[in-house]
């Protein structure tokens, strides 16, 4: 079974648990304590990723480190419907990976800072998060006009989305209001409602939590 | 937002759009994170949900409750006109504008400096002004583009202006295509300067 060194509150981890759960996989979650502990950084956790990053996977013998490696990686071995990395789009995928890298750095830092009192340039990470957002919402514009509802043209998400979605998504923890990116939200939207979808905290979910009160 | 005001605008089942203050009676919370089923608005925080009016129809904590009336929220008038959705300033005492014609909404935009007033944004967009709707929205005639375009901005102070185009209905994929190209361009034209 595919062992996840897992965080609830990490948008990386998030991405990871949500592919595994659309493949159908069965996954053992360790959860790390990032924060108060710190425990992704403690000598245990740096001899399975030294860069001291969540998530990492074990699967048949193999450790796994970087949210964006772990989706290629899973989609590779694991989706037989061959949907979620299209083998004549990678190039295109890869472009938003990498894309997904940099709202790390600034959307996440920021959350970072916001949520849990990292130190670091809080105004810069937000202002690149902002252009980040409006490359995003300006690229979903013209999808949407063409027809097609995802980061990559297709009639189905990829993991481009999955791979932008939580960071975006969790941009308000981090100061930055999503409110100028209707094509962003449209676009959140229709992933949120995507079969087995489940919010991280801090994901605004679209229907009342069915408990009682 | 209208002026340093947060908004909450939800549409309920019967397609009327409402605009009332972002804040939930009960503790505060936004009621743009709350969830709509038919004409209701509940709060995501404690589950209080609101009529149409903005009157509290019921608590789930104390569900034999009828809410009393003085639990209200704070309700801006609103309308759809020209394919956006026009929401009154409170302390003016500003109708909805009626606009003639069937528009299909295009941009919304965000600019870090908000445009003086509406000729301003004309000039900055370089067009000539056909009919001014009001102080912030007007009719424009934009050159090389062969339709009028609607254009209308919310003006959020230091934090910059959303601006708003619709295109006429009718218009075409080329049409729609050139206006928000044109919107993006004016990022760069109403963006803070660095010079003080
Ligand atoms: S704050 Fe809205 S129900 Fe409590």
């Amino acid at each position: 079974m595919i062992q996840l060194h897992d965080y609830p509150l990490s948008g990386n981890c998030f991405k990871v648990r949500f592919l595994m759960d659309q493949l159908d996989l069965d996954y053992q979650s360790t959860l790390v304590d990032f924060y108060p502990g710190y425990e992704h950084k403690s000598p245990r956790f740096l001899k399975i990723n030294p860069l001291g990053q969540l998530p990492v996977i074990e699967d048949n013998g193999q450790t796994i480190r970087d949210a964006q490696a772990i989706l290629v990686y899973l989609a590779t071995a694991y989706d037989t419907s061959g949907t979620w990395f299209p083998r004549d789009r990678q190039g295109e995928i890869y472009q938003w990976l990498a894309f997904a890298d940099e709202l790390t750095g600034s959307i996440s830092a920021a959350r970072l800072h916001d949520a849990m009192f990292y130190s670091l340039d809080v105004a810069k990470a937000r202002a690149r998060g902002t252009k980040l957002l409006r490359i995003v919402d300006e690229h979903l514009w013209f999808t949407e006009k063409d027809g097609h509802d995802w980061l990559v043209p297709l009639p189905h998400p990829t993991i481009a989305d999955v791979a932008c979605l939580p960071y975006i998504a969790l941009a308000e923890e981090g100061g930055i209001d999503l409110a100028p990116y209707p094509s962003v939200a449209r676009w959140m939207e229709r992933f949120m409602r995507l079969e087995k979808f489940k919010p991280m905290p801090g994901m605004m979910p679209l229907e009342m939590p069915k408990e009682t009160p | 937002m209208i002026g340093d005001k947060d908004i909450a605008l939800w549409r309920g089942e019967d397609g009327k759009i409402r605009a009332w203050e972002n804040r939930c009676p009960h503790r505060g919370m936004r009621l743009s994170y709350g969830i709509v089923r038919g004409n209701t608005l509940t709060c995501l925080y404690h589950g209080w949900s609101y009529d149409g009016t903005g009157g509290c129809a019921g608590i789930p904590a104390h569900p034999d409750l009828t809410p009393p009336k003085t639990i209200r929220t704070k309700v801006y008038r609103a309308a759809d006109s020209g394919g956006m959705i026009w929401v009154a300033n409170p302390e003016e005492a500003t109708e909805v504008p009626a606009i003639d014609g069937a528009w299909a909404p295009n941009r919304s935009i965000h600019v870090d400096v908000a445009p003086a007033n509406i000729a301003a944004l004309t000039e900055g967009i370089g067009a000539e002004l056909q009919s001014k709707i009001t102080d912030h929205a007007a009719i424009l005639r934009v050159p090389n583009i062969e339709e009028d375009i609607l254009v209308a901005f919310l003006d959020m102070k230091e934090h910059g202006a959303m601006i708003h185009t619709a295109v006429p209905a009718k218009a075409t994929e080329a049409v729609a295509i050139a206006v928000s190209k044109l919107s993006t361009h004016l990022r760069q034209v109403f963006k803070a300067s660095s010079a003080a």
